[in-house]
């Protein structure tokens, strides 16, 4: 057979004859190997192709087996293709999500509270938040400058953060303090100062004030590094369980005994009923103590409406429902101290603590 | 069901036993409480074990339902016999006050079924 043109340009004139003649053997032998029809047809022009382009360098009479070689290769390299392509499919998919659309807006929202809140902050404050935070001075000389020292400069600008973190989420809330209250307790839980919270009554207030319930929990988020106090919200019977599972859980760590661990679980369990039953809403907090010595402190809280007469409530077989009347009495058995603080349309908090045998 | 089971009431020949599987909430307890009731009805059952073996804490709730629910089952003809309460469950209970002498407790299991099959050969019903 005479050559054909130049490679990339097959002349059709002189080899489509006997390629035309190829199609239903090519056919054939990728419809056997590959389901999809449409591919099929795009593996069967593949083949021609390279069929056609080398039919000028193929013997005659060689045709044949060149284009069931050819075939066989197309539908190989296809295979090999899809398998590379599953294998690093993962590398392709950009796994950031797509910008939402009001992103910008929800940035422009932020910043304008941050600004807001700075505003807030008194100038000696700002000043000095900004030469820390903004300028990148350092707390030796901000404390050469305004005649103070580097450590109380530093405890300055962890006050003016607590501060702005309230602000901030003031602004970006759009709610203003309800109460005169609400600041102080924001600021101390903002802080994380244990005792300032204590002085303020934070954990009280939380309680009787939504809108500081709901800001604080981003404030406490923060804070939540500690971990030797437990916090169960209870709301609901199975809350009760939760309970007493968490001060099990924190005395076994503390290695109580297990009859102490169980003595422990049922006082909590008593208590965490009272809020449920008196209260509809609480928190059991679980701290471990460490000084005098180690030891359990539980502490539920309530803002229910609160005991009229702790002394008679402590007597065995006092109850105001359908109990047995063991709940206060029979927990202050179980711990070794154990502090009933009650006022009547505010609130309840029982506080007991057990300390750890020295076996 | 999604959840697992939280207790199981299985029938044996004229008993019910009744297991409790894992630590139970108050309204988990008074459902079992009724379920468990509603069964001996049903299953005409003389005696019932209840194993309490996985109660973490039998505090005055708990305490009062399992009394409770023996003194049902007496009232719908049926002796109710408390197995599996742990060694510090036991002194927490005592702790804590309560007053549970009215209420059949055995060890475990077997020595409940034992003593059933003891309280039922004390006072015999006509045969089925």
């Amino acid at each position: 057979m005479a050559a054909v043109g130049p490679v990339g340009s097959p002349d059709q004139s002189c080899a489509s004859p006997d390629v035309a003649a190829l199609i239903p053997l090519v056919r054939r032998i990728v419809a056997a190997r590959v389901p999809d029809r449409a591919t099929v047809d795009d593996l069967v022009q593949e083949t021609l192709t390279r069929v056609l382009a080398a039919a000028g360098r193929v013997e005659p009479g060689m045709l044949e087996p060149y284009a069931i070689v050819t075939a066989r290769n197309v539908v190989a390299s296809m295979w090999r293709d899809q398998d590379r392509h599953r294998r690093h499919q993962h590398r392709v998919v950009d796994l950031r999500p797509p910008p939402a659309p009001d992103e910008d807006v929800l940035a422009g929202e932020d910043r304008a509270a941050v600004a807001e809140a700075l505003t807030r902050l008194s100038e000696r404050e700002r000043t000095t938040l900004l030469a820390h935070e903004v300028e990148g001075r350092d707390t030796r000389s901000l404390a050469v400058e305004l005649g103070s020292t580097a450590g109380a400069v530093a405890a300055q600008l962890n006050r003016t953060r607590a501060r702005l973190r309230v602000e901030y989420l003031l602004v970006s809330e759009r709610v203003e303090p309800p109460t005169e209250r609400c600041r102080p307790v924001l600021l101390a839980i903002s802080s994380g100062e244990r005792r300032r919270q204590r002085e303020v009554d934070a954990a009280r207030h939380l309680l009787e004030c939504e809108v500081c319930a709901r800001l604080s929990e981003p404030l406490m988020e923060r804070g939540r590094a500690r971990d030797d106090a437990v916090r169960v919200p209870v709301r609901g019977d199975a809350d009760i369980v939760a309970a007493r599972q968490a001060a099990r859980e924190l005395a076994t760590r503390l290695r109580f005994s297990p009859t102490d661990i169980t003595l422990i679980a049922t006082a909590v369990s008593e208590m965490a009923r009272n809020i449920v039953r008196f209260a509809d809403s609480g928190e059991v907090v679980v701290t471990e103590l460490e000084e005098p010595r180690c030891g359990i402190s539980i502490v539920a809280r309530d803002a229910g409406p609160g005991i009229p007469d702790v002394e008679r409530a402590l007597q065995d077989g006092y109850s105001t429902y359908q109990g047995l009347g063991l709940g206060l009495p029979g927990a202050r058995r179980l711990m070794d101290e154990f502090a009933v603080v009650s006022e009547t349309g505010r609130g309840t908090t029982v506080t007991m603590t057990k300390w750890r045998g020295e076996a | 069901m999604t959840s697992p089971r939280l207790f199981s009431i299985l029938r044996q020949g004229l008993h019910l036993i009744a297991s409790v599987h894992t630590a139970l909430d108050d309204s988990q307890l008074v459902r079992f409480q009724a379920d468990l009731v509603e069964r001996i009805g049903a299953d005409r059952a003389r005696g019932v074990v209840i194993d309490v073996a996985a109660l973490d804490v039998l505090d005055s709730f708990g305490s009062r339902t399992l009394r409770d629910i023996a003194e049902m089952a007496r009232l719908r003809g049926a002796v109710t016999v408390i197995v599996g309460i742990q060694p510090d469950v036991a002194f927490a209970m005592v702790e804590l006050g309560m007053d549970t002498g009215s209420v059949v407790t055995a060890l475990d299991l077997e020595e409940g079924l034992a003593e059933l099959d003891r309280c039922l050969a004390a006072s015999p019903l006509p045969g089925p």
